[in-house]
């Protein structure tokens, strides 16, 4: 069923730094390109899992709705101006963000930049 | 140019500290209003006549910016202006007769209830776009949009001014609520049909009627809710373990009232808003027998 998760995690910069990595390997000849799917499919559950089960922390966001969207499933909004206030009382700001809010295996959002 | 009628009465968002000043200027405008009906033949054919020769099509601006005038000046449904004699006022809506009568059905409305003005809080019109619709295209491409056929099988949409929500089938058929007046209900509404139409369909601006308007107002005395619906048992219905305020369905003109012992009134179910006026007038004089001691 590993069909059933989103792909958009490749994306992120861990899924980037591992798909390169796949890359080298397939040229390097250590491994076959059927492998390197398989291995990206079980990324994209292992990280949609752990984002569920194991990130537990948590960022307050304010900001102006600028656009929102929601189609297939998947809400997209576009912040303007967004104040992130982290855990650590931190707070990190930008001018625009776009949130793609997808459901995963419980129905339960993950969020992207 | 005779100012439209929402500006002077319509687009109140006033809370009740405000009223008092509120109530002054509607006094203010009131007088105004009344110089200007005494002039001689003012235009006042002529929203009407420039609304039956505009074609069905959106005659929008490409831009699509807010407020040009010809959309402005169209505003057929309720030609308040123009009412003759006070009967032909309260049957409502098919009264529309050319001359100007010296007071208007809302000042005559507005005087006899010493100042309190129902504020129109809700307006739901329906148009037909006349066009079948991909609903997902539509969901894909335009801002402000949600579409969840599992849930509803229509897009949400809203847009920020006039702050209003749509509901666009794929019929081509719209629903617009969330307006505050007429012209802004229109306006909105055609602003819904020239968001579908850059997204490529066919879609006219046609069939656009309004369903239902709804208003509020507060008498400022507690009302004998008991009393009020033992004496019009025909038109009262008041189950205060159901609902805490009593439901008045007014015959004519056809209009619900929900009226709460506060004193603070709700009516809905009018296609005018004169119907609205003229049932705040009627249920007023009802009102202040029962008012509690």
């Amino acid at each position: 069923m590993a069909s059933a998760y989103y792909e958009f995690y490749r994306g992120s910069s861990i899924g980037m730094a591992l798909t390169d990595s796949l890359d080298e390997l397939i040229t390097s000849g250590a491994i076959t390109p059927q492998l390197a799917m398989k291995v990206l499919q079980q990324f994209d559950k292992s990280l949609a899992d752990t984002m569920v089960k194991q990130v537990k922390s948590k960022a307050i966001l304010k900001g102006h709705l600028h656009t929102y969207r929601l189609c297939d499933d998947v809400w997209t909004f576009i912040v303007k101006t967004p104040v992130f206030k982290m855990e650590s009382s931190e707070n990190v700001g930008a001018q625009k963000i776009k949130i793609i809010a997808c459901k995963s295996g419980d129905a339960i959002d993950g969020g992207k930049k | 140019m005779l100012p439209s009628r929402p500006i002077t009465y319509g687009r109140s968002n006033v809370s009740v500290q405000q009223q008092q000043q509120y109530q002054q200027q509607q006094q203010a405008q009131r007088a105004q209003y009344q110089a200007q009906q005494q002039q001689p033949s003012h235009g006042l054919a002529l929203p009407g006549s420039s609304y039956q020769s505009q074609p069905s099509g959106l005659a929008l601006p490409a831009s699509s910016g807010p407020g040009p005038s010809p959309l402005r000046q169209s505003h057929p449904p309720s030609p308040p202006h123009s009412s003759a004699t006070p009967e032909s006022a309260v049957a409502g809506p098919s009264s529309a007769a050319a001359t100007p009568a010296p007071l208007t059905l809302e000042q005559k409305h507005i005087t006899a209830v010493e100042g309190i003005v129902p504020t129109l809080q809700n307006i739901v019109a329906t148009v037909n776009l006349d066009c079948r619709l991909d609903l997902k295209t539509i969901a894909l491409h335009a801002r402000n949009a949600e579409y969840n056929p599992k849930r509803f099988a229509a897009v949400i949409m809203r847009i920020r001014d006039p702050k209003t929500t749509a509901l666009i089938f794929a019929s081509g058929k719209m629903v617009v609520t969330g307006a505050k007046s007429e012209d802004d209900s229109r306006l909105a509404s055609r602003k819904y049909a020239r968001i579908v139409q850059k997204l490529g369909f066919d879609a006219k601006f046609s069939e656009f009627k309004i369903q239902n308007i709804v208003g509020s107002c507060d008498v400022k005395f507690p009302i004998r809710l008991e009393g009020l619906a033992y004496s019009h048992g025909q038109f009262s219905s008041y189950e205060p373990e159901l609902f805490p305020g009593l439901i008045y369905r007014m015959i004519k003109p056809k209009v619900v009232l929900l009226i709460f012992v506060s004193g603070k009134i709700v009516l809905t179910g009018a296609k005018v808003r004169e119907e609205i006026y003229s049932a705040f007038n009627t249920i007023y004089t009802v009102l202040c027998e029962f008012r509690k001691p």
